[in-house]
């Protein structure tokens, strides 16, 4: 290829990168936030991560009234939970999973249950088992159990659809008044009897 | 030796002595000589592409070259294109690595009972977050119940109900999102693909 294709096809791309900024972020963050949020940006496509969530993070704070110091630590965050999301998942992780993952590490797992549940789980994907577990934490079931139960439920290849149940019931009993450590393992315990596999320990 | 003889070779040094008298044009005489000895063939051919001459042509031979380095040119610029999409192509996606099919999208109902409420938005990052969108505003059904059917692409997202422009409310129905980044609750969905 001549010098001055070499230089065309430069030019495109740095057009091209440059063009590539989501438009809403100037418009709704103010002009310091828009830079470092960009940089964070630009760093996150370099390292080829998902640059979506992280303009959704920034967009999120915006909406939410946040003042510009905060918009950026928690974008800076997310792009440092999502690259320990991929080294943990793997490099062929999902924009989705890695998405899930990030916010798994932010509401406590750590890096060592995010590779387990991806043996666990196999070539299946892990967003939904990632949005259960978080669930599970945000309504009390230690990060622990809630790890340990979710990586029992893939390694049992629980379906998506009964992941789903399962949330959805462990949150009418939490609601009924049951304690949520308990009515997390009895839920997961019958579901992993139900498709064949052995009962799983709270903290296993 | 003999005295005349030793008064020759004095004559002889002194005569050798005695700066030599060169002519002005020698130095360009040697040169013009010295260019046309036989040369090194790197230089040869470095001074045949360098030296200025004047080439003559016919109308025919000026036509066929005319013609010749349109053909060129047209060939090139197909072949640089080719070379640009197959360069741009890898770096493009290393540039871009999300840079993305639009994913579909499945209808999603969202629910929330808020019988006080004057009006209620769904917003998350399948929508940039705007609460003013008007794809996500609710209706209210009657017995407090409001509710909204949009379009949520496949994947993974985060999202809240703000109601009257000033409440934030997670989803009662949804999974949680601990989220502290902004200390506003959060609820997630994962909406898959039915196809």
């Amino acid at each position: 290829m001549s010098a001055r294709l070499r230089a065309f096809v430069a030019l495109t791309l740095v057009v091209r990168a440059a063009g590539a900024q989501d438009p809403r972020l100037a418009q709704r963050l103010d002009k310091p936030t828009y830079v470092a949020v960009n940089a964070i940006v630009d760093s996150a496509r370099v390292a080829r991560l998902p640059t979506a969530p992280l303009v959704d993070k920034a967009l999120e704070g915006a909406a939410k009234g946040s003042d510009g110091q905060k918009i950026v630590t928690a974008v800076h965050q997310l792009s440092i939970r999502m690259a320990i999301s991929r080294r943990a998942l793997g490099s062929n992780a999902t924009g989705d999973e890695i998405k899930a993952a990030a916010t798994a590490l932010g509401a406590g797992m750590s890096e060592r249950d995010l590779q387990r549940l991806r043996v666990a789980a196999g070539k299946r994907p892990v967003t939904m088992p990632l949005a259960v577990a978080i669930d599970l934490i945000g309504r009390d079931v230690p990060v622990a159990t809630a790890s340990s139960l979710v990586i029992q439920l893939a390694r049992s290849s629980v379906k998506d659809s009964d992941l789903a149940l399962f949330q959805r019931n462990v949150r009418a009993d939490i609601d009924h008044g049951a304690d949520p450590t308990v009515a997390a393992t009895t839920r997961a315990r019958g579901l992993v009897l139900r498709s064949g596999g052995s009962a799983p320990k709270p903290s296993e | 030796m003999r005295d005349d003889d030793i008064v020759n070779i004095d004559d002889i040094a002194r005569e050798l002595r005695r700066p030599a008298q060169v002519d002005r044009s020698f130095d360009e005489r040697v040169m013009r000589h010295v260019l046309r000895l036989p040369r090194h063939a790197r230089a040869r051919l470095w001074s045949r592409l360098t030296a200025p001459r004047t080439i003559t042509i016919s109308p025919l031979g000026w036509g066929l070259a005319a013609a010749s380095l349109m053909l060129f040119a047209a060939l090139g610029v197909l072949h640089a294109k080719d070379d640009f999409h197959r360069a741009a192509r890898p770096i493009a996606k290393a540039l871009f690595p999300t840079s993305p099919k639009a994913s579909p999208a499945q209808r999603v109902q969202f629910v929330l009972v808020a019988p006080d409420a004057k009006k209620v938005a769904v917003v998350g990052d399948f929508n940039g977050w705007d609460a003013s969108h008007a794809a996500y505003q609710a209706q209210k059904r009657g017995g407090g119940v409001w509710s909204v059917t949009a379009p949520v692409p496949v994947g993974h997202h985060r999202y809240s109900f703000v109601v009257d422009d000033s409440l934030w409310v997670a989803d009662p129905t949804a999974p949680r999102v601990v989220d502290t980044d902004y200390g506003l609750p959060n609820s997630a969905i994962v909406v898959e693909d039915n196809k």
